[in-house]
């Protein structure tokens, strides 16, 4: 029998919301010292940024951490305002519209990426 | 068991302390950003898509709405970051005396503040040169 009290994922969750944030905060700086020294902003330069596969991975890992950042924040705005007696659905409905949103755009973000040639 | 509790949410009456007001900020900027996610994607595929896609991209932002919209989103980027750096500090349990504290707040409010305004009077003075 499952005891109740929660799902006692609370604490997955603040470790992943500090690893997300810790590699969005490492790889912006970097990204951003890689587009300012590849000369001044124009097409040519923006999308040979994003040719070689080493930097595909890591925007690609940018916004996947970018993604389950904003589930896991959005998730805990609706917990700390969301608390009438009948939001527990109203709460499990946002979070499944968010997953589908946030999951589409993870499929999204390959399809951006991987089509730069 | 549960006696009511003080109820008392006059926003404009509540006077926050910095930390507080940082605080409120990071949240709100965080679910600003969050909302803004598909936005951010579809420009990121138009800036990838063609020479000129990304010129469409380009003058959106030097317009006076896409440049608002681009500040507003860059100012709430940084304002979560710093206030960020600042929480993560809080888990690793540094900063956390009072005085430490006020002061991590004022720095990560006044550091978003100021680098939007350094990119807007950079991008003002290149917009002023080019016409």
């Amino acid at each position: 029998m499952r005891r109740v009290g929660g799902s006692h994922r609370g604490l997955d969750m603040w470790l992943l919301q500090r690893a997300s944030a810790i590699y969005m905060a490492l790889f912006l700086p970097i990204f951003l010292v890689c587009a300012l020294s590849a000369g001044p902003l124009d097409y040519a330069v923006w999308h040979g940024l994003f040719e070689s596969l080493a930097m595909k991975v890591a925007s690609f890992l940018f916004i996947a951490a970018m993604l389950a950042h904003a589930w896991i924040g959005l998730r805990e705005i609706f917990i700390d305002y969301l608390h009438c007696a009948n939001c527990t659905l109203l709460r499990l409905a946002l979070y499944f519209a968010f997953a589908v949103l946030y999951l589409a755009c993870l499929v999204w973000t390959v399809d951006i990426l991987w089509s730069v040639r | 068991m549960n006696r009511p509790r003080p109820f008392f949410l006059d926003l404009l009456a509540i006077r926050l302390p910095i930390g507080g007001l940082v605080s409120i900020m990071h949240r709100a900027s965080g679910a600003l950003l969050s909302l803004a996610i598909p936005a951010f994607l579809y420009t990121l595929m138009l800036s990838l898509n063609s020479p000129e896609d990304f010129a469409r991209v380009q003058a959106f932002l030097d317009g006076w709405l896409g440049g608002l919209i681009g500040l507003g989103l860059l100012w709430a980027l940084l304002h979560h970051l710093f206030a960020g750096l600042r929480h993560l500090g809080f888990d690793i349990g540094w900063g956390e005396e009072k005085l430490r504290a006020r002061l991590t707040a004022k720095l990560a409010m006044a550091a978003a503040i100021l680098l939007v305004g350094l990119v807007a009077l950079s991008s003002l003075m290149n917009s002023g040169g080019a016409t």
